[in-house]
This record gives C-alpha cells, sequence and structure tokens, in this order.
C-alpha cells in the first residue's frame, strides 16, 4: 500500500491531467453544441417574427439536440466525478467491473479512441482490493497504446475470467504484437508493481492479459505473472 | 447578401450535431455551407474547389485539423482557413499560425465573432487574388511585348508554374 501512496506521484498526476483535459473537451463540445442550436433557435425565432413561416420539425428537432447534448454533459460530469472519486484511498474494495466501465468510457472522450467492448461478467461481482486509480491508469495506457498504434479502426474486447487464488484476470483482445514494443511504459510497468499487477502478453492467443491480485497485501512477488 | 459575393464556406467537424446547428445559422445568414465530418471528406471536398474559406476542428479521429489545414494550404492557394477547437493551447496556436491558419477560434465561440472572421478572411482572400490578378496583369504587358501568342501563353504558364 505504501507503494501505492508513493505512486500517486507526476505520473499519477500527469494521467489525471490528461483525463481532465480530454473531459474539458467533450464538455467544450457539448457546450458549443448547445450554444449553436440555441442559437438556431434564436435566429428561427426572429425569422417567424418577421413572417417567415418555420416548419415544427425543425423547432422540435433543435430543443431534442439541446435536450441530448444536456444528458450527455450529465453523464460526463458523472463519469469525471466518479473519477475524481477514485483517488480517494490507494487501496479499496472495487468492482473490476465498474472500474473498467470507467475506464472504457473516459477513453472514448479521446479524439483518436476506437471501439472497445466489455464481456459481462455474469453472476459473480469480481471485486478486489486494490487501489482504483492507479488501475484505472494502466487500462487507460493499455487503450491509449492500442488505438494510438491501430488508430480510430482499433477495436478491442475486454473479458474478465476468476483465477485460482481469488484474483482476476483482465484479458484484452484485439491487440496486436507492435503495442508491446512499446507497452508497458516504464511509468506503467511502475504503477503494476506498485499494486501487484502483472502484465503480459500471450502471444497464442493475441491477448494482453493483467492479473489482478485479490487484495494489493496478498502480493507477494508482483513482477511475475502466474501463466494462463 | 447577393448571389454572386456569396461566401463557399467548408465547414468540416466529428460532432454531427455541432455541424448541422452552425451550417443551418450560416445559411440563414447567407453564407454557402459544405460540411465534412472528417479530414479526408473535406480534403476530397475541397479538391472539387470553389471554397473561399474553411471552419475546421482541430481535433478529429484520422485525418486531423492540422494535417486538414496544411494540406488545403499546399493546394489550395487563395483558401482561407478558421481552426475551432475544444481544447486550445499556446503550442497549437503557434503550429496552426504557422501552418498559415487565418484565425484560432476556441469552443465554445460567439458566432457573431464567427461570422465577422469568415468576412475578414473573406476579403483577405479577395484582396490575395486581386493582388495576384494585377501581377499576372503586368506579366502579360510585358511578355506581350514582341512576343507571338505562342510565346507569351509559354511565358504566362512560366509564372503560374513560378506561383506554385
Amino acid at each position: 500500500m505504501d507503494n501505492a501512496k508513493d505512486l500517486f506521484g507526476y505520473d499519477s498526476l500527469a494521467f489525471f491531467g490528461k483525463v481532465n483535459a480530454s473531459i474539458s473537451h467533450e464538455l467544450k463540445n457539448v457546450m458549443a453544441i448547445i450554444s449553436e442550436t440555441a442559437g438556431l433557435l434564436g435566429d428561427l425565432s426572429d425569422m417567424a417574427s418577421t413572417g417567415t413561416p418555420i416548419e415544427p420539425d425543425m423547432l422540435k428537432s433543435c430543443t431534442n439536440s439541446i435536450i441530448e447534448e444536456i444528458q450527455r454533459g450529465f453523464l460526463t460530469i458523472r463519469q469525471m466525478n466518479r473519477f475524481a472519486h477514485s483517488t480517494d484511498s490507494p487501496a479499496e474494495a472495487v468492482n473490476l467491473m465498474d472500474v473498467l466501465d470507467l475506464t472504457i468510457n473516459l477513453s472514448g472522450y479521446l479524439s483518436f479512441s476506437g471501439k472497445v467492448c466489455l464481456n459481462p461478467c455474469k453472476n459473480v461481482s469480481p471485486t478486489v482490493s486494490t487501489c482504483p486509480f492507479l488501475l484505472q491508469a494502466i487500462v487507460y495506457q493499455a487503450m491509449v497504446y492500442a488505438f494510438k498504434t491501430t488508430g480510430p479502426g482499433a477495436e478491442i474486447t475486454i473479458s474478465l475470467q476468476a483465477r485460482d487464488d481469488g484474483g482476476w484476470r483482465i484479458l484484452f483482445s484485439g491487440f496486436s504484437g507492435s503495442e508491446f514494443q512499446v507497452f508497458p511504459d516504464v511509468a506503467t510497468s511502475a504503477m503494476a508493481t506498485s499494486i501487484g499487477v502483472a502484465i503480459r502478453f500471450d502471444k497464442t492467443d493475441d491477448r494482453l492479459v493483467l492479473d489482478v491480485p485479490l487484495a494489493i497485501e496478498s502480493t507477494t512477488n508482483p513482477s511475475v505473472a502466474p501463466g494462463i | 447578401m447577393e448571389a454572386e459575393n456569396t461566401i463557399n464556406i467548408l465547414l468540416v467537424d466529428d460532432e454531427v450535431k455541432f455541424l448541422a446547428a452552425v451550417s443551418d445559422r450560416l445559411t440563414i445568414k447567407g453564407f454557402s455551407v459544405t460540411t465534412a465530418t472528417n479530414g479526408e471528406a473535406a480534403i476530397e471536398a475541397a479538391s472539387k474547389g470553389g471554397f473561399d474559406v474553411a471552419v475546421v476542428d482541430l481535433q478529429m479521429p484520422g485525418t486531423d485539423g492540422a494535417q486538414v489545414l496544411k494540406i488545403l494550404k499546399q493546394k489550395h492557394e487563395f483558401i482561407e482557413i478558421i481552426m475551432l477547437t475544444g481544447h486550445a493551447t499556446v503550442d497549437s496556436a503557434v503550429e496552426c499560425t504557422k501552418l498559415g491558419a487565418f484565425k484560432y477560434l476556441e469552443k465554445p465561440y460567439d458566432f457573431d465573432k464567427l461570422i465577422e472572421v469568415l468576412k475578414d478572411a473573406y476579403h483577405l482572400r479577395m484582396q490575395k487574388k486581386f493582388e495576384n490578378n494585377a501581377k499576372r496583369m503586368a506579366a502579360i504587358q510585358k511578355l506581350s511585348m514582341g512576343q507571338s501568342p505562342l510565346g507569351i501563353l509559354k511565358a504566362l504558364a512560366k509564372f503560374d508554374d513560378g506561383k506554385k
């Protein structure tokens, strides 16, 4: 846990900053659409007041667009709030599906993001005691490298698998070997080690494998990943 | 706005709703607007010609706004380009200026400001075209003295090539 606390340093701050910048970009886009659509409603009102007939469907389309963008803004703010609170504690019980779901949504704000599909984990709650912030940073970085290497056409599938020791295995499909010439970088490796997450590439199935221990304290040798 | 004075705008953004709202508003104000949802489509649309000003979002998947700016400025000498961004940084503003952007606006912006900038960009484009035509006319006059018609055409082609 002390290692996790230590890792709340520059690299973590850089990750926090990067995510917040992408969220602010998303919110600015939302505001820009609301601003322009409200402006369009104003223009249409001006036209109507000078006798130009205005189609009711056009007004309805504008108001629907504003409502949808406000909902999009709320959703973005909710995610920003969840992300901000992930720094509350260096270790806590977290549902991995929640962590993955949030991280996927956050990576979706990147201009170069691709598609990510999270396979549901049926009839079981994949809970571990870990540092949610650092785990998010590791998953996020993995997706960033995949998107940057493959481009907007990238398609990643993420699934969870229970391990015999009570921990969980996060499997990323859709990666190629080229991502692993650059991932994990030094900072991501250090974050993974600090919370006992082992990162490796399964060449047989072309999958990125993250082994997450049941609890940070239970980690004995985090740098060695058990075999699949 | 008279038809012959209509300003032809190429509007490029990956946010479809933003594109639709701005396009409608500019059309109401008398501009002629063509939209593109990505960089590749923008370059393709511009290749058909006829645009006075392009308004390009900086951050787009695939060919981003800076690449679109660079390519359009290389291929279309007189097009003026206004960059839009939801994530303004000094670095990106400097880069866009170096690449020849007319203006750099941060979202959300004031619509009246966009109209003002579009008109300024159009006037600059017309001024550059006028100056180019004046130079060309001066070159024709100079070349036509003592030249055969074919010689004049060859010399003019050389003059135009030298500008690329």
